[in-house]
């Protein structure tokens, strides 16, 4: 809770039994990372990426479902980009040709954040790769959802007092 | 989003959470509660609204599994249920279940792509 982001960061890591270079790979080339990314039943039909500071990417997500198939489009923004050991982006849902959607405007409850970041880090380690994953929002453009963030972490604080008491 | 059906109907119970969440007078409310159970009247009193419109709220909370309410007709307790709370004690962990399916099938991945490699398939 002491992040830059008023605690809404949340942070994976992972150790993999393989080499960095390789890792840096499954994020920076569309034919591997479209094998793994999607939730399985989903394939990635385009995954555009232009992986250099200020490059865009785009990717869209097809599900099939009874109704049909679904697909879902997003975009993003490489912020850094430091091979084989950082990268940086952004992460918003869009259309098939890259316009931001806010998450209201697609139908999900309001309070998701439009854009949140997306980092990885990788470190050699013993012969693998240590990858430590953070996504966090960027209240600055999602207004709404900050202030109800703030409000909720001022509740769980009063809540973990009441527990205490 | 995701595939299995847990962790789909886990992802639901979140929507559910952060839309009952997403309004200040049942943040309000529950921040209330924290102090202990309450009926609706005394729910209603800080705010300018009628029992009807609080009732709808805590209906909506009651669902998110976020309240319990009582069963005395007349009076009709609601208490606070912090577990689905503590789910999204920050609306990025919503995304945990989701990245770590992800990495899971990342490693399967890799692993297959090493083992490609090793065996000297041609076929690559």
């Amino acid at each position: 809770m002491t992040d830059d982001n008023g605690g809404q960061n949340m942070v994976i890591e992972r150790s993999l039994e393989a080499p960095t270079d390789l890792v840096w790979k499954m994020w920076t080339e569309p034919e591997h990372f479209a094998a793994w990314y999607g939730p399985g039943g989903a394939t990635i039909p385009v995954a555009t990426m232009d992986v250099r500071v200020g490059g865009i990417r785009l990717l869209c997500m097809e599900m099939t479902t009874p109704d049909g198939t679904m697909q879902m489009w997003f975009t993003g923004e490489y912020l850094e980009v430091v091979e084989n050991q950082r990268l940086v982006y952004t992460d918003s849902m869009s259309d098939e040709h890259g316009n931001v959607m806010s998450p209201e405007q697609l139908g999900m409850p309001e309070g998701h954040p439009t854009t949140t970041e997306v980092s990885v880090e990788l470190e050699h380690v013993n012969g693998g790769t240590k990858m430590v994953l953070t996504h966090a929002g960027v209240p600055a453009e999602s207004p709404g959802a900050a202030g109800w963030a703030m409000a909720l972490d001022k509740l769980a604080a009063r809540l973990d007092e009441a527990q205490r008491a | 989003m995701n595939s299995s059906v847990a962790s789909a109907a886990k992802e639901d119970r979140l929507d559910e959470t952060f839309a009952a969440l997403a309004n200040s007078t049942r943040r309000a409310i529950l921040t209330r509660l924290t102090e202990g159970e309450a009926n609706v009247n005394q729910l209603a009193e800080p705010f300018k609204l009628s029992l009807p419109a609080i009732s709808k709220h805590l209906k909506v909370l009651e669902q998110a599994g976020l309240i319990v309410r009582g069963q005395r007709a007349q009076y009709r307790p609601c208490t606070l249920d912090a577990a689905p709370l503590e789910e999204v004690s920050t609306w990025a962990e919503q995304y945990r279940p989701i990245w770590e399916a992800r990495f899971d099938r990342m490693d399967t991945y890799l692993q297959q792509l090493q083992q490609h490699r090793k065996t000297g398939s041609d076929d690559d």
